[in-house]
Parts: C-alpha cells; sequence; structure tokens
C-alpha cells in the first residue's frame, strides 16, 4: 500500500511497526496526525511515535504511570518520509534521519562492544 | 529442503520441549493417576503443533513476529494487557527453570542451591551473549536429547504397554471422588499450560524471523512442530509413565524435582542417574534461556525496538538489556529462597490465564490473507486452531478455582 | 445427655476440621518418606552418586520439617508419625521408611473418608 491509498486508519496503521530503510526496527505508529477537516476529505499527515503519544489512547491513571516510566516524547514522521504500507511500515530514510533512534543510541553507551560471536 | 536442517530442527525440537513444569507434573500425574492423564500431553501437544506452525508460518510469510502483530490486532490497552500478563507468568516461569537449574547443579556438585542457581544464571547470560541465536537454540535443544534417557528407561522398565497405549484413549478414570476428579481437573489443566505455554510460540515466531525464514522454509516448519514436538511430547510421556509404574505402587507423589531423576537412575544404575541429570539440567537451562529471550522479544515488539540475536548485543540495546534485566529479576526471585515447586505452580496458573490472549490474535493473524496470501489457514488449521482456542479457554477460566479448591493439587 | 456430649462433639468436628486442613502437609510427608526409601534402597545398590544422596536426604529432611511446621495439630497421631520419621537416621533401612510412609497413607485414607 502506498502511503497516498486510502487507508483504513485502525486495521491497517495504526500500532504497526515501523522500519528504516536498512531494515532495522525503529518504532510503532503509536498516533496518526491528521490534516483536513470533518465532511472533507481528511489525509494522514504524519505519524507520531513515542510515550506522548499513547495520552488520548490510555486512561489518565495509565498513562500518568507511562509518562513517569518513559516519558512524554512523541517524534512526527511526515508521510512523505514513508515508502510503503504492508505488515510493517518502511520509511525512505534512516531511523537516525527520522530522529527515531535517540533512546537506541543512548541505551548503546550502556552496552559493552565485545565477547559476542 | 536440505535434510541436515530438518533432522538438527526436529532434533532441537525434541530436546528442547521439557521443561521444569512438564518434569513436574509429568511424574506427579503418573504417580496419583497412573497412566490416566497420558491423552492430555497428546491431545494438547496436538495444540501446541498447530500454534507453532501457525507461529512459524506467520514468521515467515509475514515476516514479523507474534507480538509485532499482537499490538496491531489488539489494538494499545488490550495489548498492554495482554503484554503486562504475559510478561509476568514468563518471567515466574524463568525464575522457575533458574531455580531448577540451580536445584540439578545441587544434585550434581553438592554446592549450596542458591549459589548454584546464582552460576547458572551468570552461565546462561554469558552464553546468550556469547553465542548467535542459531547456536543457542542448537547447543540447548541438541545436548538436552540427554533426556532420551527417560525414553530408554521406559523400555527397560517392561511397563504394561496396553495400559500405557490406554492412556492414550481420553477418559476419565471411574470411581474418583468429589475431591480425587477436582485434583485431575486440575492437573489437566496444569498439562495443558506446561505443554502451550505462551513463551514457545513467542519464541519460536521470533526464532523464524532471527532465521530468516521465508515461505521455502514453511516444509521445514511443518516437520519440526509436527514430528519434533510429537517426539519431545513422548520424552515427557515417558516420565509420566515411569512414574506411573515405579512410584505410584509405594506411594511417592514426587515432591522433590530431584527425585525424577530416580527414574532413569533404577534401571540404569549411576549411568543413568547422571544422563537423566545432565538431560535435565540442559532442558531446563534451554527453557530459561528461551523464557528470557521470549520476554525479551515481546517487550521489544511491542514498543518497536530494534531486536534479536542475529545482531551483536550492542547493535540492539534495549533489547540486550531487556534480557539481562530479566534474567536479573528471574535469579532475585530465586534469591528469596522460594520453593522451586512452588514457582512452578504460580507459573503454570499464571500463564493459562494468558494463552488466550496470546492464541488469539495469531489466530486472526494466520486466517487473514492481507497479510498471508495463499499462505493462509486452510480448513484443518482453522478447525483445530479455534478447537483449542475454545480448550485453553476454559482452561484458563477453570484454573485459578481448581487451584485454590485443590490446594495446588496437593489437597 | 446431649448437652454434656456437645462440648465433645464440637471439639471433636474442630479436631477433625484441623485434621483435615492438615491433609495436603499429610500427604506431603508420607511422598517425602518414600522419596527417602527410594534414595535408600537405589543407594544401597550404588546406583547413585555420594552428592545426590546427600543432596536429597538434606532436601526431604528440609521439606518434612516445614510440613511439620505448618501442621495445625502437631500432637495427633500423624503429626507424632512425621516426628518419629524426622528422628530417623539418613541411612536408614527403606523398609523403615516404607513403613511411615505406609502408616501415613493409611491415616491419610482414613481422613479423606471421613
Amino acid at each position: 500500500m502506498r502511503p497516498t491509498d486510502p487507508i483504513k486508519l485502525v486495521a491497517d496503521l495504526l500500532d504497526l511497526p515501523i522500519q528504516d530503510k536498512e531494515g532495522r526496527y525503529c518504532g510503532i505508529v503509536d498516533d496518526v496526525e491528521l490534516s483536513g477537516s470533518a465532511g472533507k476529505e481528511m489525509r494522514v499527515a504524519a505519524l507520531l511515535v513515542g510515550p506522548g503519544a499513547y495520552e488520548g489512547r490510555l486512561p489518565v491513571w495509565c498513562y500518568w504511570f507511562v509518562r513517569k516510566v518513559a516519558g512524554d516524547r512523541i517524534v512526527r514522521i511526515n508521510m512523505d518520509k514513508v515508502n510503503q504500507i504492508r505488515s510493517v511500515v518502511q520509511l525512505k530514510c534512516t531511523a537516525n534521519e527520522a530522529k527515531l533512534h535517540a533512546v537506541e543510541n543512548r541505551a548503546r553507551g550502556w552496552i559493552p562492544k565485545g565477547g559476542a560471536l | 529442503m536440505n535434510p541436515l536442517e530438518i533432522t538438527l530442527g526436529i532434533m532441537t525440537a525434541v530436546g528442547g520441549f521439557v521443561d521444569i513444569s512438564e518434569l513436574v507434573f509429568a511424574a506427579q500425574a503418573g504417580s496419583i493417576f497412573g497412566y490416566a492423564l497420558i491423552w492430555v500431553f497428546a491431545v494438547m501437544t496436538i495444540g501446541i503443533m498447530t500454534f507453532g506452525e501457525m507461529s512459524g508460518r506467520v514468521a515467515a510469510v509475514a515476516h514479523q513476529p507474534v507480538f509485532n502483530l499482537m499490538r496491531h490486532r489488539l489494538g494499545l490497552k488490550l495489548g498492554l494487557v495482554t503484554l503486562f500478563a504475559s510478561v509476568v507468568s514468563t518471567l515466574i516461569t524463568t525464575a522457575a527453570e533458574i531455580g531448577g537449574v540451580g536445584l540439578v547443579l545441587h544434585y550434581l556438585t553438592g554446592a549450596p542451591y542458591l549459589l548454584m542457581a546464582a552460576v547458572g544464571a551468570l552461565v546462561l547470560g554469558a552464553s546468550m551473549w556469547i553465542l548467535p541465536f542459531k547456536w543457542i537454540e542448537r547447543t540447548y535443544g541438541l545436548l538436552g536429547l540427554l533426556m532420551l534417557v527417560f525414553a530408554a528407561a521406559l523400555v527397560a522398565i517392561h511397563p504394561p504397554w496396553d495400559q500405557v497405549l490406554g492412556g492414550f484413549v481420553p477418559q476419565i478414570p471411574p470411581g474418583l471422588s468429589e475431591k480425587e476428579l477436582l485434583k485431575y481437573g486440575y492437573f489437566a489443566v496444569a498439562i495443558t499450560s506446561a505443554v502451550l505455554f505462551p513463551y514457545e510460540a513467542y519464541f519460536y515466531s521470533s526464532g523464524g524471523i532471527e532465521e530468516e525464514w521465508g515461505p521455502k522454509d514453511l516444509p521445514n516448519n511443518r516437520l519440526t512442530t509436527t514430528v519434533g514436538f510429537a517426539l519431545g511430547s513422548l520424552l515427557a510421556i515417558a516420565i509420566l509413565a515411569i512414574s506411573a509404574q515405579l512410584f505410584r505402587p509405594i506411594n511417592v507423589g514426587p515432591q522433590i524435582p530431584g527425585s525424577s531423576a530416580l527414574e532413569a537412575a533404577i534401571p540404569f544404575g549411576r549411568a543413568g542417574l547422571l544422563a537423566a541429570l545432565l538431560g535435565m539440567l540442559i532442558a531446563i537451562a534451554g527453557a530459561a534461556v528461551e523464557t528470557c529471550m521470549a520476554n525479551a522479544y515481546s517487550v521489544s515488539q511491542f514498543f518497536g525496538w530494534e531486536w534479536g540475536r542475529h545482531r551483536k548485543p550492542w547493535e540492539a540495546p534495549r533489547f540486550t538489556i531487556a534480557w539481562i534485566a530479566f534474567m536479573v529479576l528471574a535469579l532475585l526471585i530465586v534469591l528469596t529462597d522460594v520453593d522451586v515447586m512452588s514457582l512452578v505452580e504460580y507459573a503454570i496458573v499464571f500463564s493459562i490465564v494468558v494463552l488466550p490472549l496470546t492464541y488469539l490474535p495469531l489466530m486472526l493473524l494466520a486466517r487473514d490473507r492481507n497479510y498471508m496470501g495463499q499462505y493462509v489457514n486452510g480448513r484443518l488449521a482453522n478447525g483445530l486452531g479455534w478447537l483449542f482456542f475454545a480448550i485453553v479457554t476454559i482452561a484458563a477460566l477453570a484454573a485459578i478455582p481448581l487451584y485454590l479448591l485443590t490446594s495446588g493439587g496437593q489437597a | 445427655m446431649l448437652r454434656h456430649c456437645l462440648p465433645l462433639i464440637l471439639i471433636l468436628a474442630g479436631c477433625s476440621k484441623g485434621a483435615q486442613a492438615d491433609l495436603p502437609y499429610i500427604g506431603e510427608a508420607r511422598s517425602l518418606a518414600a522419596e527417602w526409601a527410594s534414595v535408600n534402597e537405589q543407594a544401597s545398590r550404588g546406583h547413585l552418586t555420594a552428592q545426590y544422596v546427600h543432596t536429597m536426604r538434606a532436601s526431604v529432611r528440609e521439606q518434612l520439617r516445614t510440613s511439620q511446621k505448618a501442621l495445625s495439630q502437631p500432637k495427633s497421631d500423624y503429626g507424632e508419625e512425621i516426628a518419629a520419621l524426622l528422628k530417623e537416621p539418613d541411612s536408614a533401612s527403606p523398609q523403615q521408611l516404607l513403613a511411615h510412609s505406609t502408616k501415613l497413607k493409611q491415616i491419610e485414607d482414613s481422613l479423606e473418608s471421613a
């Protein structure tokens, strides 16, 4: 499916994993940003990735807990960065270019390089 | 199809089938009810074949593991509930397995149990760090073939084969009191849980992605899940049957996991004992690794992190931190000196409650032509899948009441 | 007459309820005695390693003590039987240990049928 095709938001897009152009996992479609208005054509303008995007999707107490643990950052991925949507959302860019691997890169600092076959 | 790959896959499935829960419940089931619960192992093995084949097929065709697609299917809220429940139940299972590793090392060396649990966890963690996925799976799976000593022991003790075969027929033994009926029900549910542990689907499907399966690997997947799981199940049934033959007449209802090793010591002496203990050690250790990795897979896939042991540990840092954290947490549970048998009971009960949430998305995915194309479920897979989904749902509802009413099978 | 018997009936009912609550521990002790007997039987035939024998005996004792502590009626006949079992030496004869197991099984069966 191409990003410009008609889309079923929940069935086809929400909560799909995201892979960058190198095939690396870099998040989940946690929410979407729409453009347009009621009664007119609606378009998916961007994908929203990060725990901050859970706010409208979880009970208040649950989101409070998520924020305490994981923060409330949101990364916005413009639809022009999306290559195609199938069982995974494939991006046209790398995770670093999309600013999706910030936490992963920080975590990498904790892991020694060596010893693995 | 590469015959060597197929053979190794089947042998790995055989050696990796039995874990501490199956060991404990097979031995107890045999000692209490004789051969009457063999059919539950047999029937539930068909269940794990069904769901195992499905999860491998989904991985090979959709190139996505179960948990990735589970969140997409269930949504965030229900997905989080499933994730939380599955992480807790699998963590308890990991703790039970690490406790089991500690116990077996204690029986082998005489060194203190808790120290051996810590040493065992360290060695397992090191193996997960150093070895790539295929070597992890093959090492524990193939060395676990030492468990074949139980199959040999069953033949050696000349059981009443007509009664053993009769155990494959679904039955409720006649003349049971109400209390015994409840206990029988509890053991049936416990065996269901032990055979159909949710972590097996997560690990197997993630493993398919790790090994970059494609549609060409589907015949291999089918053979591994049918032949491999069937032969593995026969090992668990052998443990049950030996217990029925040797333990039941002398009123042993094994309270100590180490008693299972006597099943091989009685016919084969010291060599049998050592083979049994080493086989148990590797099988339980393999299960500890699988459960730990299954939890790391689940969390990583749910939140879209980079994951997998096909990558070096620093290439998937959050996944690496996750499995280390789960290993440490499981070890900490063991170090509270909680009884390993109690951990096994909790693992069984918690896991069965999660099972419907695990297998429903898998069923929905495997039937979805948008994901699976021509490899969508056929009538047999659909029929068996829904049948076993109904069975695990009933078992999930009955598990906690039966556990309470029978005091965990002890009353 | 009933008024005189009532306290006794209530005491017996209470005792019986306590004994019923102890059934899981009686079953555990019965099995542990038999497991201990199996270990000693196989050890006498040279079928086991020294470490295994030592650790299994220690595990059995530890669990028997746990079961004993959990009893609501430690002075009962089954409580005395478990205490006697714990007094056995590590290398007690399998027959002696099985005798304890059989006795506990009889008590278990009579409580279950009560």
